[in-house]
């Protein structure tokens, strides 16, 4: 099979886009590589505090103005922003498989994905009203308007460079907040065109704004007394010891959205066809580097016969996966994103072997197809006997590895999956409502899925999270969003 | 995978495309062909068009990273080969008789394609058998032409 065209043809150095106007960066420039066949195709300033300064001043600016544009008036951009983004989609999505490597269907996957949060937001002369209630005393009514706060920090991870800025912007901006957005270095290409075409539906300078970086922006961010919050997808250490707890410090509102460990408890009633299937995609799926990728596989039960073939179905179906470029229509696996990550799930599952867990699928000298370079490449893994208190069975691994265990029961399987820190997007596959119902109210995570593997909320509800997995109150995406980007004023009238 | 089996949702639908996109062409060599058919088979390549959009458009909605679009396929392409290769000289009923094989690979091919992925990609199985019911008329109209 032939590669769908590249997007990105030439190497340029990309620029913030502060106050509506492209701008060099004076900060450190380092390489954007293809993790597939390690061509460079970008180069991305790591910017100054400066920089995050000038572009923090610029928001705070235009904020006075935008506040007053009307919420249908601000809709109205979204909605051009909207039609950009269906005019470029396929574009937009194979840049995602350049700069990180999943598969082409994953990209346009998340295309879709992030362009609904901005169809949600377009409904925000509905969705930002406030209530009324009329005599809360004697000819004293009260009533609530949300209003907008200022300026927010977004900061993106790199897996998914398109869609999760997405989750928070389009309501950010639709309130008639300004945003600044800090994509991933490792992939900003996504983002610095997602500037471009909010450029192109006509933004006022200064309401959407990108400074690229790493931590000296974070940092600038979270100092900043003009940011008055952030909202920041990435690994839990980073987000509870640094996000959140700054933005406590600094005072300002905070969605940290963290990192994951999660289990998929399969009962011996599942549907076994449709549940080892969704097993491929929920833990090789975007090379497993998604936070509600499954991890844990819990089979329930004493049958030993079950579950030698439930795993060999598995085995089987995993040992097939098409491993390579994910422009390539009939890749089904891309690579991780960079070696150093493959470096740190090598260890991870070395470690676990040392623990006394069986190999039952080695990916780790997986030849990708098209005789691409294996830097950043590993095949499916699957190993059985794992120890959920192991770090191979605790620990957030982000990667293409499937790790076994065995639960007497559906109470033994929620235990085990409780008693993990995190709390991100666990699910069961099974036939019996009982059990689902029992798992659903048991279980302590913030998604939970009931055969379904990936358990990702639409725009219209919450992305949620639980324990480790999430810091802060209210989430991002839907109406939560719309509470987060907004002050509840209060005001009470009575006339004399 | 097998090599050359489509199991992918991309690969899948550029595989419709390229049904449509071979079909029009071969309908558009009839058409020059055989004047008396010349219409129907104009038609049809229009339509083949429409068609492809209307599966784009039906992909492009529903694909989302949280179903199982690497895996909601197991098609093998040599089953659905079209035999659009015409003698020189060929009569309508020759013609005739080899669109209608066309129409029913390609019907083939949709209906089979969409019972494998119900329920894994939404408007996708409905879209497949809205074109395969629209090529199934197909077949009177061309029977009607000899």
């Amino acid at each position: 099979m032939a590669l769908l065209d590249e997007p990105i043809k030439e190497v340029r150095t990309l620029k913030n886009y502060i106050n509506g106007e492209w701008v060099e960066s004076k900060g450190e420039i380092v390489d954007v590589v293809n993790p597939a066949n390690c061509k460079t195709i970008a180069r991305v300033p790591i910017s100054t505090k400066a920089e995050i300064d000038e572009a923090v001043a610029a928001a705070r600016e235009a904020f006075p103005d935008w506040r007053r544009t009307t919420p249908l008036a601000r809709s109205r951009f979204l909605f051009r922003l909207k039609e950009l983004l269906e005019e470029n989609f396929e574009e937009v999505s194979r840049i995602q498989t350049q700069e990180h490597g999943k598969t082409i269907d994953e990209s346009r996957g998340e295309t879709r994905r992030g362009i609904e949060n901005v169809e949600v937001a377009c409904g925000i002369p509905t969705l930002m009203q406030g209530y009324y209630s009329e005599d809360i005393a004697h000819g004293i009514d009260e009533w609530v308007i949300p209003t907008p706060l200022g300026v927010f920090g977004i900061i993106g991870p790199f897996n998914f460079p398109w869609m999760i800025p997405l989750w928070s912007a389009p309501y950010a901006v639709a309130t008639g907040n300004c945003v600044i957005i800090k994509p991933s270095s490792e992939v900003p290409n996504s983002q610095t065109r997602l500037a471009e075409l909010a450029e192109e539906a006509g933004f006022p300078p200064g309401v959407w704004n990108v400074v690229h970086g790493g931590r000296t922006v974070v940092g600038g961010m979270l100092d900043h007394p003009d940011i008055v919050g952030i909202t920041f997808v990435g690994s839990t250490p980073t987000g509870r010891d640094v996000i959140y707890k700054r933005c406590g410090e600094t005072g300002k509102r905070v969605i940290a959205q963290c990192g994951a460990k999660n289990f998929m408890t399969i009962m011996p009633d599942c549907d076994v066809d449709r549940t080892v299937t969704a097993m491929m995609t929920s833990y090789f799926g975007n090379a497993g580097q998604r936070c509600l990728a499954a991890a844990n596989a819990l089979i329930v039960g004493d049958d030993d016969a079950f579950y030698k073939r439930f795993v060999q179905r598995v085995v089987d179906l995993a040992s097939k996966i098409r491993v390579g470029y994910g422009l390539d229509e009939s890749i089904q696996m891309g690579p991780v994103r960079d070696k150093d990550k493959k470096a740190r799930i090598l260890r991870y599952i070395e470690g676990c072997l040392k623990d006394g867990a069986r190999l039952l699928l080695d990916g780790r000298q997986v030849r990708p197809e098209g005789g691409l370079p294996d830097t950043c490449f590993l095949g499916p893994t699957i190993l059985e006997n794992v120890r959920p208190d192991s770090a191979m069975g605790s620990e957030e691994v982000f990667g293409p590895v499937m790790s076994i265990m065995r639960a007497r029961d559906l109470d033994e399987a929620i235990r085990i999956s409780n008693a993990n820190a995190f709390g991100n997007g666990n699910s069961i596959f099974t036939t019996s409502g009982k059990a689902a119902r029992e798992y659903q109210y048991s279980i302590e995570s913030g998604n939970v899925g009931i055969n379904i593997g990936i358990v990702a909320p639409m725009a219209f509800f919450p992305f949620s999270g639980m324990k480790e997995s999430f810091y802060g109150v209210l989430h991002t995406q839907g109406k939560e969003a719309v509470r987060f980007f907004t002050e509840s004023k209060v005001v009470i009238q009575r006339w004399f | 995978m097998a090599e050359n089996i489509l199991h992918t949702a991309s690969e899948s639908i550029s595989f419709a495309k390229k049904l449509e996109a071979d079909s029009a062409a071969f309908y558009e060599e009839l058409a020059g062909r055989h004047a008396a058919g010349a219409e129907t088979f104009r038609a049809f390549g229009a339509e083949n068009r429409k068609n492809i959009a209307q599966v784009e458009r039906a992909y492009y909605g529903v694909i989302t990273d949280a179903i199982e679009g690497g895996y909601a396929f197991n098609l093998d392409p040599t089953a659905y080969t079209l035999n659009t290769a015409l003698k020189d000289g060929a009569g309508l009923a020759a013609a005739v008789a080899a669109a209608l094989a066309v129409e029913k690979q390609i019907i083939k091919f949709y209906t089979e394609a969409a019972e494998q992925s119900r329920g894994l990609m939404a408007d996708v199985p409905r879209a497949f058998l809205l074109v395969a019911k629209k090529r199934a008329g197909r077949l009177e109209k061309l029977e009607a032409l000899t």
